[in-house]
């Protein structure tokens, strides 16, 4: 992981996922995990694709792909491991992210009126607008259907 | 934050260890403590003693089996945990409680440390299902839940139907003497 030199601001991790760049505060963001094994099982609750092991901790990971890009992400990735608060309690939970993150301090700016939920705000680093993530609202957002793939121009 | 190496899992030693069997239902195991499972039959052995029983809203129970003057709701595994069907061969016949399930097939029983609690991310039906996690073998297994597998209301609208099937037969068999 690399880090983008900005003054001022909160510290932010850049992530990609599909062919898009987000971010996500580094509050909330523990560690970036190498590609482990995805461990399977039925269950009925959306976006969750099943849990890795972490540090003798059982790690759930949410496929959010769907919601972001419209498509499942690819099989080869590393996880970023941010934390889930429930309540007063808190739980480690993994986000795939295909390759390499950065470390960027920025200030955010506020998000526009007719996002989606899970965009908190945005950053500008360099040229690129990015968007910051919000991770309890991306966690419990629906997938994407066509429609929104096409409204929001996802190739 | 840090870039992690991969490292070996490192589960923290519980008190005492609890034996489980592992079963595959549509290619998928499970585990479910020993102690739960009374006895494992073959579902050729059960013709004698099972009988159908239609609830439709309840379709992944299609028999009962009657077992010392107590009748007990087979759960087709499959259709309880949503998986594609398959044609189960044996039938796990659980202790205390008025249930067996039919499963594809018994891998092996082995010792487990810890059960996991399963992560608060999964907020379904999953919840129900599974006592928790194992890791077994570098494999991460769910733990049925024995009691998972009917609800209170599921077992009072079981035993109704049951009972006027039962009814049914009596007044039949009167019939035909």
């Amino acid at each position: 992981m690399s880090a983008a030199e900005h003054t001022g601001g909160k510290s932010y991790v850049l992530l990609q996922i599909g062919d898009r760049r987000f971010a996500m505060s580094a509050e909330n963001v523990s560690e970036l995990a190498p590609p482990v094994r995805l461990h399977e099982f039925p269950h009925t609750t959306p976006l969750v694709a099943g849990v890795i092991v972490r540090r003798g901790r059982i790690v759930p990971v949410y496929d959010v792909s769907p919601v972001l890009t419209g498509k499942r992400s690819s099989a080869h990735r590393f996880y970023l491991i941010a934390r889930r608060n429930f309540g007063a309690l808190s739980e480690p939970s993994a986000i795939p992210v295909s390759g390499e993150c950065e470390l960027a301090t920025a200030e955010i700016q506020p998000p526009s009126s007719d996002g989606p939920e899970y965009i908190s705000g945005s950053l500008m680093i360099g040229d690129e607008r990015i968007d910051v993530l919000d991770m309890e609202a991306l966690v419990t957002s629906q997938p994407m259907d066509a429609n929104d793939v096409a409204r929001r121009g996802i190739q | 934050m840090k870039i992690a190496s991969q490292d070996p899992a490192k589960f923290r030693r519980a008190h005492r260890s609890e034996a489980v069997i592992l079963f595959t239902v549509a290619n998928q195991m499970f585990a479910i403590s020993a102690d739960a499972v009374q006895e494992i039959r073959s579902t050729d052995s059960l013709a004698g003693s099972a009988n159908e029983i239609e609830q439709p809203e309840i379709s992944k129970v299609r028999h009962t089996l009657e077992r010392a003057h107590r009748i007990s709701y087979v759960v087709n595994a499959c259709e309880h945990l949503r998986l594609r069907v398959t044609r189960p061969t044996l039938v796990l016949i659980l202790r205390q409680m008025r249930v067996a399930v039919l499963v594809d097939r018994i891998e092996r029983m082995v010792e487990i440390a810890a059960v996991h609690a399963l992560p608060r991310a999964f907020n379904g039906e999953e919840r129900t299902w599974y006592r928790g996690l194992a890791y077994v073998d570098d494999q991460v297994i769910p733990v049925m839940n024995p009691k998972g597998f009917l609800t209170a209301e599921e077992f009072q609208q079981l035993d109704r139907t049951a009972g006027a099937a039962a009814s049914r037969r009596e007044m039949e068999g009167a019939v035909q003497a």
